[in-house]
């Protein structure tokens, strides 16, 4: 996984890679607590990602609860068919904004 | 402690080893200077002598032919005669002059010779010739002919023998030149033993040696003692130390600190080990009570992984005087506690709920989440409603107070018994397998919802279905379809439909026992990463 926050810290970016398991997901959320604070649009891209488990969308879940509450916005792009198809099944795809080129 | 093995014995060894090579090389370069000093001594008397020689020695002595025979042996005569005198004073063992001829001047012609009182061989005859063959003697020749030196010697070491009865002796040459034209005409040279050098420099050799050796032993004395007092018994004791605690694994009576003082190495590694030893039995202690509190919680764990699996039903069939359907269903944990769950029980005598759902996460925090969703989706079904009500319900309840934001993905279906009619609601759960009477299983795809507490008031949709007689309805939880290999391929529901379609007549036990062993024989040795839960429940054939 990737940081690459804006300079004045209100936009950033996260690229996640390979998978996002139970193991994954646990590291994911320790940083992402850290670098969400202040942050004013959050984006997720997940070209390199080929899989998320439920504790993966446990994390992306309580990061758009935490941009909700903060009037920010969280967009999801770049999910590869797999893990669309994740979304869909699981019903994220109608909680997360999530946009594919 | 052996001797080879004595820290001691080495540290002296080497250091008599160092000052015994030390004290030879002293001792040979000073012989070497001490010899030069004393070869130089008679080197000056025997040129001095020499030159006292030359005095008496005239042009007309040293030609051949003699003109003047009378005049030649008046003059021959008195020098022999101050020669000898010369040779008794001066300890000369030979006075000659001679010139050097021919090819490489091995030709040799005395002109006159004496010889020193205690020099016992004979002298030459005046005029007499010989071949010299000595290559000290033909270079020494060269330098002063050739090279116009004023003072050649040679040494010559040797012990005294019969045939050469002069020892070590030294030979000085000097040159008798025409005074008018300068021109060489004859060498002056002069023999002198060096009788006293053997003794002086035995003599020398004997005290240099006795003097180190005595000084050697002082040392070496003196050096064992510092060491044992500094080194040896101090690292005796750490040594000591170290194995004391080795074979007690205790506190020792006295630190070693208190002991040694020093600032030194030394000091520091009695510092060290004092500080290793307090550092081991602390980590020894910390992991003895950390093991004990471990093997607790692994008790515990044990016995929540009990009171879950017996929140599951178990017993099979779970009702034996119903015969209209034959259910079957499996819960698998990847860790001690799972979060998977899967529930069925009737509302009323004609409808059977059914439940699978999965919790995000693993491990205690999942499983205690589970047994809220469990308990609160089975206390709000038996109220009554249709499925995606009693999601609606139990989704809000969920999201109150869900600070540690898990969620969990449910299928709920309510399977009217006697029409075979099942309504369903799916919050964010994998589709069901289907196989109709006869036929093969094929994915059901219904309208989705997103997951139970992802957020308060969720509308749920409902999906409609009948089963008939011989229908096989089979749900599963992601731990299935996402099972991984060691290659990190997906096991996935195409793989999934193909296995469950080599169980066509298989009845829900037998179905659900050979998926399980799929789903092993895919994954392999590649550990297990989440719970892998199914239900199967089929409507028996007579049902009607």
């Amino acid at each position: 996984m990737l940081f690459d926050k804006s300079e004045n810290g209100e936009v950033l970016t996260l690229t996640l890679d390979k998978k996002l398991t139970a193991v994954t997901a646990g590291e994911l959320e320790k940083d992402l607590i850290e670098k969400l604070a202040g942050v004013k649009s959050f984006t997720v891209d997940m070209s390199r990602l080929v899989y998320v488990s439920s504790a993966g969308l446990r994390v992306l879940l309580n990061a758009q609860k935490y941009m909700n509450k903060t009037n920010g916005s969280m967009i999801v792009k770049n999910a590869v068919p797999e893990v669309m198809k994740i979304f869909e099944t699981t019903g994220f795809n109608e909680i997360l904004n999530v946009k594919n080129s | 402690m052996k001797l080879k093995n004595n820290f001691a014995l080495k540290l002296l060894a080497g250091v008599v080893f160092v000052m015994a090579a030390l004290s030879v090389i002293v001792s040979i370069i000073g012989y070497y200077l001490f010899t030069r000093s004393i070869v130089h001594q008679y080197s000056n008397s025997a040129w001095n002598t020499a030159r006292t020689a030359a005095i008496y020695v005239v042009p007309g002595l040293v030609v051949n032919p003699r003109y003047d025979v009378r005049e030649w042996q008046a003059r021959s005569n008195m020098v022999h005669r101050e020669w000898q005198r010369l040779a008794n004073t001066q300890n000369a063992s030979l006075i000659y002059v001679f010139r050097a001829y021919g090819e490489n001047y091995q030709d040799i012609e005395f002109f006159t010779n004496v010889a020193g009182p205690n020099f016992p061989s004979e002298v030459f005859p005046d005029g007499y010739k010989i071949q010299q063959k000595d290559q000290r003697y033909l270079h020494a020749f060269k330098k002063i002919y050739e090279e116009g030196q004023e003072r050649v010697e040679i040494e010559v070491y040797r012990a005294p023998s019969p045939e050469f009865p002069s020892g070590n002796h030294i030979t000085v040459m000097i040159p008798f030149k025409d005074n008018m034209t300068g021109e060489i005409l004859a060498i002056i040279a002069v023999e002198r033993e060096m009788e006293e050098l053997d003794n002086v420099r035995h003599g020398y050799l004997r005290h240099v040696l006795a003097t180190t050796a005595i000084l050697l032993v002082f040392v070496i004395f003196l050096y064992g003692l510092y060491l044992k007092r500094n080194l040896i018994a101090p690292i005796r004791k750490i040594a000591g130390e170290a194995l004391r605690f080795a074979y007690e694994n205790k506190k020792p009576d006295i630190p070693l600190q208190s002991e040694i003082k020093t600032q030194d190495e030394v000091g520091q590694l009695a510092l060290t080990i004092d500080t290793m030893e307090s550092d081991i039995l602390n980590y020894v202690e910390n992991l003895t009570r950390v093991t004990k509190e471990k093997e607790q919680i692994k008790a515990e764990l044990n016995v929540a992984t009990q009171i879950q699996a017996d929140m599951l039903p178990r017993k099979f069939p779970p009702f034996p005087e119903r015969n209209e359907f034959e259910i079957y269903a499996s819960m698998n944990p990847a860790k001690e506690v799972g979060g998977d769950f899967y529930d069925f029980f009737f509302i009323d005598p004609d409808h059977l709920a059914l439940v699978i759902a999965d919790v995000s996460g693993k491990g205690v925090p999942a499983a205690l989440f589970m047994v809220i969703s469990k308990t609160l989706i089975k206390n709000r079904a038996q109220m009554g409603g249709t499925p995606a009500e009693i999601l609606h319900d139990v989704n809000n309840q969920l999201c109150e107070g869900n600070e540690a934001d898990l969620f969990v993905t449910v299928w709920l279906g309510i399977l009217e018994i006697s029409t075979g009619h099942l309504i369903s609601a799916n919050a964010g759960h994998e589709y069901p397998a289907l196989k109709r009477v006869g036929g093969k299983f094929e994915i059901v795809k219904a309208k989705h919802s997103p997951a139970v507490a992802t957020m308060e008031g969720i509308k749920f949709k409902n999906a409609e279905l009948d089963l008939g007689p011989g229908d096989l309805l089979y749900v599963y939880t992601d731990g299935v379809a996402e099972a991984t290999n060691s290659q990190e391929e997906l096991y996935g529901t195409d793989r999934m439909i193909e296995d469950l379609n080599k169980n066509l007549d298989a009845d829900p036990e037998e179905l659900l026992i050979n998926m399980k062993r799929e789903v092993d024989n895919f994954t392999g040795d590649a550990p297990q990463f989440d719970d892998i839960t199914m239900l199967g429940i089929k409507i028996s054939l007579h049902n009607s």
